[in-house]
């Protein structure tokens, strides 16, 4: 039986690599090897591409990390420290919208968690710093923000609340890795379930009415802890009739 | 609904932002501008070696890339001879089951000489050493420009016209197509394009269409996946 075939968002970016800078629809390889850790079978959607047909053949959609949402989406100014990233919100937002109509099972990274408030109708603080005073979740203290392995990321507890999903999945408070400077204001249509206990920055989002919509701040695909991304490879297996044990590594 | 095609992607150490030579699945995005200006709906295939993935795709485009590992055509490798043993086993696997189903197949470049080795073929390792020039790959960065003459009546013959300028990128070459027929060549003899009359759609060259975004190439894959 085939593997559950999840649609990964990715970066349309400029990009280096060997002797060559180009522009490249990418993703890092995290993302991937997580969802085919669990045993799911990843595919990249490329952000230039306004269409929502590709949705009809997924089983389910991860919605990745990347820059800034644009606040014109729920209607604030531009915080100067703000990157918007145009061509990924027009396209991930069209795709969520159809994804969330279709209920395709669906996870939001980082960003992606983001997304899904700003498609719900909520709104996100632009620059967290000018918020809680810290940027503890961006970079812990002493380590180098420029280096490409998992102890970049600031590090700070997660709690969740009793009766959610989140905490059917993890219990009541899991330690995260975390690299952003923007959060969650309001969530709109989605329910906050997991918060950082030090600041109240919203950490995860989900809406049980759907089979599975779940957005996590952090980035669990750089960790040994894929029980996120499990647990969407399992509802959309679920959905489509597969059996995700099958393949799990 | 759009025919989906899918593109073989590579796995190098990608530097951009704040990230520095971060392990990234990455293509061109010049492929899939051609694909989407062709009128089918690019998704990008990380390697791995389930192959079941074929099943959403109405057509695929295996990309350029590094040298293929030459025990794929059971050769030694040479010392200018640089490959990606993970990306070899996924995509041979992909083409393998891709010419099975009869998945319409368009190989660009390294894509070609995957064709090939799928077909029984094998390559010349460093072309300068037995072309005695450098004209497929001048400099870095630099394509080579050159005229193509191509069998009169093939599909590429009948694809290309009267515009016969191709641009190349590479420094390998078919040695021997195996099962595939040679329908173009360049003014020093190369293979720059393979097919397989047997197959519905089974298209390789050995220069970079996707660089001018050429619809005569991805219109024609994308009219064979509908």
């Amino acid at each position: 039986m085939r593997r559950p075939l999840i649609g990964m968002t990715a970066y349309a970016q400029q990009v280096t690599y060997g002797s060559n800078n180009l522009m490249a629809g990418m993703l890092p390889m995290t993302y991937v090897r997580a969802v085919h850790a669990v045993g799911g079978r990843a595919v990249l959607i490329t952000p230039d591409d306004p269409g929502t047909d590709v949705l009809e053949s997924l089983d389910g959609i991860v919605f990745s990390g990347g820059g800034d949402v644009d606040p014109a989406y729920w209607g604030a100014e531009r915080h100067p420290a703000t990157e918007v990233d145009k061509e990924r919100d027009e396209a991930e937002i069209m795709l969520m919208r159809a994804a969330l109509a279709a209920d395709l099972p669906l996870l939001g990274v980082c960003r992606g968690m983001q997304v899904m408030a700003v498609v719900g109708g909520g709104t996100l603080h632009q620059h967290l710093p000018d918020l809680i005073g810290h940027d503890r979740h961006r970079a812990a203290a002493g380590t180098d923000p420029l280096a490409a392995d998992a102890s970049a990321y600031g590090r700070h507890d997660v709690i969740t609340e009793p009766g959610s999903f989140a905490h059917s999945l993890i219990g009541g408070h899991t330690v995260v890795n975390s690299f952003h400077h923007q959060a969650v204001d309001n969530p709109g249509s989605f329910t906050p379930t997991g918060w950082c206990p030090d600041d109240h920055v919203i950490e995860i989002l989900e809406d049980p009415s759907y089979t599975y919509a779940v957005g996590v701040q952090w980035h669990p695909e750089r960790t040994a802890d894929l029980r996120f991304f499990a647990a969407l490879v399992e509802a959309a297996a679920t959905r489509s009739g597969l059996k995700p044990e099958a393949f799990a590594a | 609904m759009r025919p989906i095609i899918g593109i073989t992607t590579y796995v190098e150490p990608a530097t951009w932002g704040v990230w520095r030579d971060l392990p990234t699945t990455l293509i061109p995005h010049d492929y899939v501008a051609a694909v989407s200006q062709a009128g089918g709906r690019p998704v990008l295939i990380p390697e791995h070696e389930d192959t079941d993935v074929l099943g959403i795709l109405d057509g695929l485009v295996l990309a350029g890339g590094p040298d293929l590992s030459p025990e794929l055509y059971g050769a030694e490798p040479e010392p200018l001879t640089v490959t990606r043993p993970d990306r070899d086993r996924a995509e041979i696997l992909l083409v393998r089951r891709a010419l099975e189903q009869e998945v319409p197949v368009l190989g660009v470049c390294r894509g070609m000489q995957l064709l090939v080795a799928a077909a029984g073929g094998r390559l010349h390792q460093h072309l300068p050493d037995v072309l005695g020039h450098d004209r497929h790959r001048p400099a870095p960065g630099v394509y080579g420009e050159h005229e193509a003459s191509f069998v009169p009546g093939s599909r590429i013959a009948g694809l290309m016209g009267d515009d016969l300028a191709i641009r190349c990128f590479h420094h390998q070459g078919v040695a021997d197509a195996g099962k595939l027929t040679v329908t173009g060549r360049t003014e020093d003899g190369l293979a720059e394009a393979v097919e397989d009359p047997d197959r519905r759609f089974v298209l390789g060259v050995q220069w970079h269409p996707e660089v001018i975004r050429d619809e005569r190439l991805f219109g024609a894959l994308v009219t064979a996946a509908r």
